[in-house]
């Protein structure tokens, strides 16, 4: 199993794929994702920081540079945005891998709610492994997603704790939070 | 106490980052038009865009570091021109008017910590830059007041019905309520703007042609390339509505949305040229 | 309720307000002139130091209270024509040159690590001052000629008071070492000194003369 990350050099950031690589191979470890090579793509002409998970064999990661972009210093890397970006898909792509889980639809066909319930829990599962996070701003996030209820805030702690979840309880969650959810969000897929 | 000081002398705790823009400016990846990314530009600032909520975090910490700096501004007028009728000195009222937007500023930092904290932001998380007290250190008093009061306040009514907007699509009660009050307030400073201006420059023509060109600078400045304007893929749009009760008239709000494509446009241009910079250098 | 028609006493057994007042027109726009100096010279330093202080809960204070000093000056510059100063910015002036010296004193801090000093001067000094100053002539003006300047008054004590309060709270926060009670007392001690030279914000008798023992002897009809 090995993990490549593209470019091998950068020229317009100050990123090191070393460092990369290293913070990748920690993650992969700590969620269980083992026998599959992992590659990192970083578009680092980009400044914006939006990623994605492109496949899961092998591990395909796609990133712009501001993803891994330390926020107060341009084009300096963060370890903690890095860890943050990467945890959530290698944990993802674990869950996607693991027969246990069942199958999400692809990235693409995910709607919002049902992506950011998934994401809630894996930064939870990351935290307790180490990898802290900031709730409130995960919170905000599912709550613009799911509608600002309670309902939404206790589905919001069951998936942030949630331990061996399956993607059918995950959704039903989702659906649950987002059918109290009155606001005139126009949903599409993410 | 001296008079007239610079963005670098502006107070700050250790959380505060000063972004050096000429760093920015440097930015080897501002060659690359969003539009040339794997996934397009990243358009209009709705909740359902897939990176809204961070977005939206960032647009709320660059609000508050604003709504400083816009504190910083209106305290700085009330104290570095002197009450009387010469080119440099401004009448008391002025001075009143100063007073009263500081204290909307400081409300406004206030909301925009709360705020923060509701959006899971934190203090600092984000670097800032000094872009808006720079129109602030203006020696004149009215080019200062026409740019910040105008141009820069004017930004702050787009980009809070932009949140405001963010807030009713969302149904998130908090963001919409502060972005409403923060609005009216907005809407008051840039009358306050207007009618200074129109006041003060009544018999000098002159006078009001620069500053309504220094205004026009910061509106070109302020526009970012294409954030704000009114094509569908701004991420923050032009809010004539509002604009329109802060004493903006059609030809007016017209020119700040031709300012903002020619921003656009210059970028792209510089992106271009960048880019055909770093193929000949093999970048 | 009783007969509408039936006469009542014009000031009714509650209401004890008195005609004369320590205060003639003249005096009073004097006073109000230079309270509106003061106030002014204090909002818009208040106003230049929201910039240089790094304490974000202070910068943000500082820019609430410039506007209720500023509100005040606004208060004082709109009595002043309704005590035959038609043009206000001629009374708007300090006592002394004194008076001077010692505002020119607390708005002089400027730098990052003076946030000490300049609350000092204001919550410390200034501040503790005004109030003293306004309940005097609150206390002393006559509550039946004079009352907008007592309305005026009230509004602006409540201020004073409410920011007064901020302002030791803030102050007690940042005083942390010996070193830094030291250096506060310091700087109290010099302004204080230029604030008696000055004999305060309306000279000598800004609040009357507590010596003169005549006035309680004449107050008891002996
Ligand atoms: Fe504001
Ligand atoms: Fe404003």
């Amino acid at each position: 199993m090995t993990t490549t990350v593209t470019p091998s050099t950068f020229t317009m950031v100050e990123y090191d794929a070393g460092v990369i690589t290293g913070i990748a191979d920690e993650l992969a470890d700590k969620v269980g994702l083992t026998g599959v090579d992992i590659e990192i793509e970083i578009d680092e002409t980009v400044p914006l920081g939006r990623n994605r998970l492109e496949s899961v064999d092998p591990v395909h990661i796609w990133v712009e540079s501001g993803a891994f972009e330390d926020a107060k210093k341009f084009r300096q890397f963060s370890e903690v945005n890095a860890a943050d970006v990467l945890g959530r898909h290698l944990m993802r792509a674990a869950d996607r891998r693991s027969d246990a889980f069942g199958n999400p639809a692809d990235d693409g066909d995910l709607s919002l709610e049902h992506r950011a319930a998934w994401d809630i829990y894996t930064v939870g599962r990351l935290t307790r492994l180490g990898y802290p996070a900031n709730r409130q701003r995960w919170l905000y996030d599912f709550r613009n997603r799911h509608g600002f209820t309670d309902v939404t805030d206790r589905i919001f702690d069951e998936l942030w704790n949630g331990t061996d979840l399956t993607w059918d309880r995950v959704s039903a969650l989702s659906d649950e939070a987002a059918a109290s959810n009155s606001g005139k969000l126009n949903r599409k897929p993410a | 106490m001296k008079k007239l000081i610079s963005p670098e002398e502006l107070g700050r705790d250790d959380r505060f980052e000063r972004a050096d823009m000429m760093d920015r400016i440097a930015d080897p990846r501002n060659a690359t038009p969003p539009e040339d990314s794997k996934r397009g530009r990243p358009g209009r600032l709705t909740p359902d865009r897939a990176d809204a909520s961070d977005s939206a975090r960032a647009l709320m910490h660059g609000i508050f570091v604003g709504e400083i700096q816009a504190l910083e501004g209106a305290g700085r007028t009330c104290y570095d021109f002197e009450v009387g009728k010469g080119d440099d000195d401004v009448p008391f009222e002025l001075k009143l008017d100063m007073a009263r937007q500081c204290w909307d500023e400081a409300r406004h930092c206030e909301i925009s910590v709360k705020l923060s904290d509701w959006m899971g932001t934190g203090i600092g998380e984000f670097s800032e830059n000094a872009f808006l007290f720079q129109a602030a250190c203006n020696p004149d008093p009215v080019l200062r007041l026409t740019g910040v009061n105008r141009a820069l306040e004017g930004l702050a009514i787009d980009v809070f019905n932009t949140m405001r907007e963010f807030g009713d699509l969302a149904g998130d009660p908090v963001l919409e309520f502060c972005e409403d009050w923060m609005l009216a307030d907005e809407v008051t400073h840039v009358k306050m703007g207007s009618d200074w201006l129109r006041k003060l420059t009544v018999n000098d023509k002159e006078r009001q042609k620069k500053a309504l060109e220094f205004q026009k600078v910061v509106d070109k400045l302020f526009s970012f390339g294409g954030l704000r304007g009114e094509e569908d893929d701004n991420p923050i749009q032009l809010a004539r509505r509002f604009r329109e009760l802060a004493g903006f008239d059609d030809e007016e709000m017209e020119e700040i949305a031709e300012l903002s494509r020619e921003a656009r446009a210059e970028v792209e241009e510089r992106g271009r040229l960048a880019r055909e910079a770093n193929v000949q250098s093999g970048v | 309720m009783a007969d509408s028609k039936k006469p009542r006493a014009a000031f009714a057994p509650w209401d004890r307000r008195e005609l004369p007042g320590t205060f003639s027109v003249e005096e009073t726009a004097d006073r109000v002139g230079q309270y509106k100096w003061t106030e002014m010279k204090l909002f818009e330093a208040l106003g230049g130091w929201v910039a240089t202080v790094p304490e974000l809960d202070i910068k943000m204070r500082l820019g609430t209270h410039c506007y209720h000093h500023a509100w005040h000056a606004e208060l004082w510059h709109k009595r002043l024509p309704e005590l035959r100063e038609m043009n206000p910015e001629r009374l708007t002036l300090p006592a002394n040159d004194e008076f001077v010296a010692f505002m020119d004193a607390v708005t002089e801090p400027g730098e990052h690590d003076q946030t000490i000093e300049k609350l000092v001067g204001v919550y410390r000094v200034l501040i503790p001052h005004k109030i003293a100053a306004y309940t005097y002539h609150l206390n002393n003006t006559s509550t039946i000629t004079d009352a907008p300047t007592i309305r005026s008054l009230k509004f602006a004590i409540a201020d004073e008071v409410e920011d007064f309060t901020d302002g030791t709270l803030m102050l007690t926060s940042l005083i942390e070492t010996p070193e830094e009670v030291e250096r506060a007392n310091a700087h109290q001690l010099k302004l204080e000194k230029l604030l008696v030279a000055s004999g305060g914000i309306c000279g000598p008798g800004t609040i009357g003369d507590a010596y003169d023992t005549s006035v309680h002897v004449a107050a008891n009809g002996n």
